[in-house]
């Protein structure tokens, strides 16, 4: 082999070496390019957040879902409901006029009791005279009537009210009054009259124990409000 | 004769103080470059050996190869297909039927040796 060829060789080599070496470098650049930076691990962790984050969110549409749910069960609950507050908050209202809590006006009946004028020789004057429980029919028999307050001579009763007969007078809640008593009934004025007339009822009952009873439509009859307790 | 080993490291010298290096993109035609210098180098060593060493035919091959590699390889690219293997292929074979020559060279040499 001649120097030429040698030397030809050995430039060829240079270039072989030089490009073994570029080679190792960019093999050596990328690999480390990929081990090196933790990208990989960043990656993998922003994963891994990404698929909790998913999962979270699942869940919470979820949560979301039931919740939507019961609420549409409390508005149809409610829907439901609507109805049975008005009825009672109707009956509280009615309830409030009889136990005298609010002020009462309407029309009404008016009745009026009186002892008997004439009393026959040889009989007992006390079958002649009205009665604490004359009144206290009069009353029941209204209330039953449905009327929405009731006063005896212009004493409103009340839920507690007591009526007491004392000798010749009769006290309502401790207000005194004498015949002729007049107890007055907010309610539908024909109704209340009718439950008062029936055959046998008490109208009739009160005439049969000689009381004049009196009775009279009223187109309006206003009753206060009861302030504060009575004494009873 | 120590010459080419010398080259050698001092190629290896200079890519490590210029510290190049290639995009991740032109790895197929370092590769090709590479099997080009291996292969004409092995060409080179067998010529010598059989004593039919000829300048131009080294250098003119070693150039020619080269170009007719990285064509290819850019070729290959363009389309979108490996055509760089044809080149790795071509230089693959020539590469080991060369280092079979250069065995078979040195092996009658050590017998002719011996009988001397």
């Amino acid at each position: 082999m001649n120097s030429g060829a040698v030397k030809k060789t050995a430039v060829i080599s240079l270039i072989l070496g030089f490009l073994l070496t570029v080679v190792y470098q960019t093999t050596a650049e990328k690999s480390g390019q990929e081990i090196s930076s933790d990208r990989w691990y960043k990656e993998e962790e922003l994963r891994q957040s990404i698929l909790q984050e998913q999962k979270e969110n699942r869940q919470l549409e979820e949560e979301w879902r039931s919740l939507q749910r019961d609420v549409r069960a409390v508005e149809e609950e409610m829907a439901h409901r609507e109805v049975s507050t008005f009825n009672l908050v109707e009956d509280l209202e009615k309830l409030r006029m009889l136990s005298g809590e609010v002020a009462v006006k309407g029309p009404g009946v008016e009745v009026t009791l009186n002892d008997h004028t004439y009393v026959p020789d040889g009989n007992n004057p006390n079958d002649y005279i009205v009665h604490e429980r004359h009144i206290q029919q009069v009353v029941d028999e209204l209330m039953l009537a449905s009327a929405e307050a009731v006063s005896i001579n212009g004493v409103r009763i009340t839920r507690n009210s007591s009526i007491q007969c004392e000798g010749p007078v009769i006290s309502v809640d401790n207000y005194t009054s004498t015949a002729p008593f007049v107890v007055r009934a907010i309610g539908d004025p024909d109704q209340l009259e009718a439950a008062l007339e029936l055959s046998g009822g008490v109208k009739d009952q009160l005439v049969n124990e000689n009381i004049e009873v009196r009775m009279q439509q009223q187109s309006e009859i206003l009753m206060d409000t009861v302030v504060g307790e009575r004494e009873t | 004769m120590w010459l080419p080993v010398v080259g050698v490291l001092f190629g290896v010298l200079l890519g490590l103080l210029t510290g190049a290096s290639v995009p991740a993109a032109y790895t197929a035609y370092l590769l090709v470059a590479v099997l080009a210098t291996v292969d004409t180098l092995c060409g080179g060593a067998k010529a010598g050996l059989q004593n039919e060493f000829d300048d131009a035919l080294f250098l003119s091959g070693f150039l020619m190869n080269l170009v007719a590699a990285l064509s290819l390889t850019f070729l290959g690219e363009q389309l979108s297909v490996d055509l760089y293997l044809a080149a790795v292929f071509a230089f693959g074979v020539r590469l080991f039927r060369n280092i079979a020559i250069i065995r078979r060279e040195l092996i009658t040499r050590c017998k002719y040796r011996k009988r001397l």
